[in-house]
């Protein structure tokens, strides 16, 4: 058996190019795809705790993770979309109108 | 279940108040459907009012106890210390025969206001029916008020009143300068008075004038050490806090009854018309303090130093008044530092111990004050609305009813035998006498009331032959106008009481022949135990001296205080009763200035006003605008420049804040890191 320590390194690994996306990029679709990484990185920990432990409670909670990441893709689509009619771009820093 | 007289009380002030609304309501929508500007439902009022008091007076006496006192709760007390907040009729012997006095000098008033008023052709006649109305209702209020708080509500009305009535020629550059100066003089000893109502409430808990539990008893107990209990303040004992109160509410009588030093709002409060004068600045109003302090006799009576101090202030505004009367040129400034000066007396006999002397006198000073203002009214219309009296003389002849009245109110005034004056004026100056052989300070106050006995004389007939006998000094006092029954009906009314009021309690005489005529004694005794002049004289703190025996010491103080109205008078009589009377105040020289301009009481109020007060507000002001609003504004720039620089922070791009997130969860994870002994 693969001991946990060797899934939660991956996890953090991946955690850690999911924050550097976002530090990065500029571009929103990049920003997003950054987000299911850190997401991802979050439900590898889970099912490696699931399976640690003996049980399918952290395997239940990582479907809800991917249920969750989906609804929050449809809705970064959209925020994206009307970026894109307002600033003809979909670079992020650009949209600082509302600040002061 | 009362007795009819007493559930009808209420009417009393009810009645005025409804013709008030009458005169005030139909006179802005309809005054053509008002008869006489609204005299008649005035007239009719204030005579109802009177009915009822005359019943409710004879009620009280045929009453067991001598009283009738009901109240209602208007708020009712929350918490441990509660104190409910009412609205109370007390309806005892001094009450009742003041509420006689207001109604009867009201329904007097209003008729004399037909001649003065109406036949004159003044113009806002609802208004000014209206505020009679407001007045007398406020005023009957006042007189039957079961408590503090009540009397202090309905004093501030009759305040109000006096100034609308004041000031009713508003389009005349006097009137409403004199009406704002009876108001703020009168409202800076209401202030005083205001804080002692709270005072007392906070004292006592309550400040009902009558059964066990109304302040004076308190006091009394609390003073003699008989268990009750009173929160006192300031650290005082309780005998220093009750003086403290005392002379709180003390303000309150000395504005209103013009004392001094707020007497000067009365001499200009003569700028309204005469009548207002007659009823509010003579007879009624004015005598609102007084009447405050008899109400709460049983309190003062307690207080020695208080007391002593009522008793100077009136002797020295007695004759402190009555010397100015003595230049003035016109007729109602003589009557109205006369009314001063004699509300002094009536301060000079509370204060002395003469609780009966001083309501004996506020109630004879009621009717002869009153009739002299409403003669120098009649006196007014002839002269075609000129008051100086140099341009009168040798009226007469011309308007004998006006004149037999005047003399009457006259030798009133000035105190000779057997006119109501006299009898009064006499009582409070023996009381001052028979207790000042004991008390150097009632000495003082006496010796003053006594020689102010002789200024009153002259001031009074000086007035009398000026403007009623010799010779014509001008066309209009050679041709006067006609003055109708509605002038003469109150003047022979108030001229009979003038000369008779004063047989209700003849003491010299009842002293001399042993026959009981001390009637207004024994009503005044016919009270509730605790409001009865016995229990007064009781309380008082002062002994009795007597020089010889006690009938020598009556006849003296009566036979000094005539001879000295005498002399007064005879002295006016010698040198004014010729047919071309000359300026012999003149003779006076920087004297006579100094009187002509009171004193330089009035110059000294606006130097306190504009010399102390101004730069006193002007310095407070520099001090609210740097130091304290400075604060305020101070941190008010401190958070907006503060602000200003921090809101940099927020970029609006996602990506710096998502970097200080990740900055702070790191920082986040060492400091635990570090805490908890990771590393």
């Amino acid at each position: 058996m693969v001991p946990i320590e060797y899934y939660l390194l991956l996890s953090a690994a991946v955690f850690c190019i999911g924050v550097f996306g976002i530090l990065t990029r500029k571009n929103a679709l990049l920003f997003l795809m950054s987000v299911e990484l850190l997401l991802n990185a979050a439900n590898i920990n889970l099912v490696a705790f699931s399976r640690f432990h003996g049980n399918l409670t952290g395997q239940t909670f990582s479907l809800f993770t991917l249920a969750l990441a989906a609804a929050e893709v449809a809705i970064g689509i959209g925020i994206i979309l009307v970026l894109y009619r307002n600033f003809a771009d979909v670079d992020v820093t650009k949209a600082t109108t509302m600040r002061w | 279940m009362a007795a009819l007289p007493f559930e009808l009380a209420p009417a009393i002030a009810a009645l005025p108040f409804v013709s008030f609304l009458i005169a005030l309501l139909v006179g802005a929508f309809a005054p053509r459907l008002l008869p006489k500007g609204g005299a008649i439902p005035g007239i009719l009022a204030t005579a109802g009012s009177l009915v009822l008091s005359v019943w409710a007076a004879v009620a009280v006496w045929n009453h067991p106890d001598g009283m009738y006192h009901d109240s209602i709760t208007w708020v009712a007390g929350v918490g441990d210390a509660a104190f409910d907040l009412q609205f109370g009729i007390l309806l005892d012997p001094l009450s009742t025969m003041m509420l006689v006095i207001v109604s009867l000098v009201a329904v007097l008033v209003h008729v004399f206001s037909l001649g003065y008023m109406n036949d004159e052709g003044e113009t806002g006649l609802p208004r000014y029916y209206a505020g009679l109305g407001l007045f007398t209702a406020s005023m009957l209020s006042f007189v039957f008020a079961s408590n503090l708080l009540m009397a202090f509500m309905f004093f501030e009305l009759v305040g109000l009143c006096s100034w609308l009535l004041i000031g009713f020629w508003f389009r005349e550059p006097g009137p409403p300068s004199a009406a704002k100066k009876a108001f703020l003089v009168t409202r800076f000893g209401d202030y005083f008075f205001l804080v002692g109502v709270v005072g007392v409430f906070a004292t006592f808990g309550t400040t009902a004038f009558v059964g066990s539990e109304s302040f004076p008893i308190l006091a009394d107990q609390v003073l003699a050490g008989e268990g009750a209990s009173v929160t006192t303040f300031l650290g005082l004992d309780p005998q220093a806090w009750f003086s403290v109160l005392g002379l709180l509410i003390l303000g309150g009588v000395i504005g209103k009854s013009a004392q001094f030093p707020l007497h000067t709002w009365l001499p200009d409060a003569m700028e309204g018309p005469t009548p207002v004068s007659a009823l509010i600045h003579a007879a009624t109003m004015v005598a609102a303090g007084v009447y405050l302090v008899a109400r709460i006799y049983g309190f003062y009576a307690l207080l020695p130093q208080v007391m002593a101090l009522i008793a100077l202030v009136g002797g020295f505004t007695a004759l402190f008044a009555a010397t100015m009367g003595v230049v003035k040129r016109e007729i109602k400034q003589v009557l109205a530092y006369s009314t001063i000066s004699q509300y002094g007396y009536m301060m000079l006999g509370l204060g002395a111990g003469g609780y009966v002397a001083a309501t004996f006198h506020l109630m004879t000073h009621a009717f002869f004050k009153a009739l002299l203002f409403l003669g120098a009214g009649s006196v007014i219309i002839a002269m075609h609305h000129n008051e100086n009296m140099w341009d009168m003389g040798g009226l007469k002849e011309k308007m004998p009813v006006t004149y037999y009245a005047f003399l009457s109110g006259s030798l009133a005034l000035a105190g000779i035998v057997p006119f109501s004056g006299f009898w009064s004026k006499d009582e409070v100056l023996y009381e001052a006498l028979v207790h000042g052989l004991e008390s150097p300070i009632l000495l003082a106050a006496y010796a003053m009331g006594l020689l102010a006995v002789f200024f009153t004389g002259f001031y009074t007939f000086r007035m009398v032959f000026l403007t009623f006998h010799g010779k014509p000094r001008t066309d209009t006092a050679r041709d006067p106008h006609a003055v109708g029954w509605n002038v003469k009906v109150p003047l022979v009314v108030l001229g009979t009481l003038a000369a008779v009021a004063g047989l209700v309690n003849m003491v010299p005489v009842a002293e001399v022949t042993g026959i009981h005529l001390e009637f207004l004694h024994d009503w005044l005794d016919a009270g509730p135990e605790a409001l009865t002049a016995h229990h007064y004289a009781d309380l008082i703190p002062y002994a009795s001296g007597e020089i010889g025996s006690p009938l020598l010491t009556v006849l003296l103080s009566a036979g000094v205080s005539l001879g000295l109205a005498l002399s007064g008078a005879g002295a006016a009589w010698l040198l004014y009763d010729v047919p071309e009377p000359i300026r012999h105040t003149d003779r006076l020289g920087r004297v006579k200035t100094v009187l002509f301009n009171n004193y330089y009481q009035d110059e000294f109020q606006v130097w306190l006003a504009n010399g102390v007060t101004l730069p006193l507000a002007r310095v407070a002001d520099k001090f609210d605008q740097g130091v304290i609003d400075g604060v305020v504004n101070g941190v008010s720039s401190v958070s907006l420049f503060s602000g200003g620089r921090i809101k940099r922070i927020q970029t609006g791009v996602v990506s710096n804040y998502a970097f200080l997130l990740t900055m702070g969860l790191v920082v986040l994870l060492v400091f635990i890191g570090v805490t908890g002994g990771w590393f």
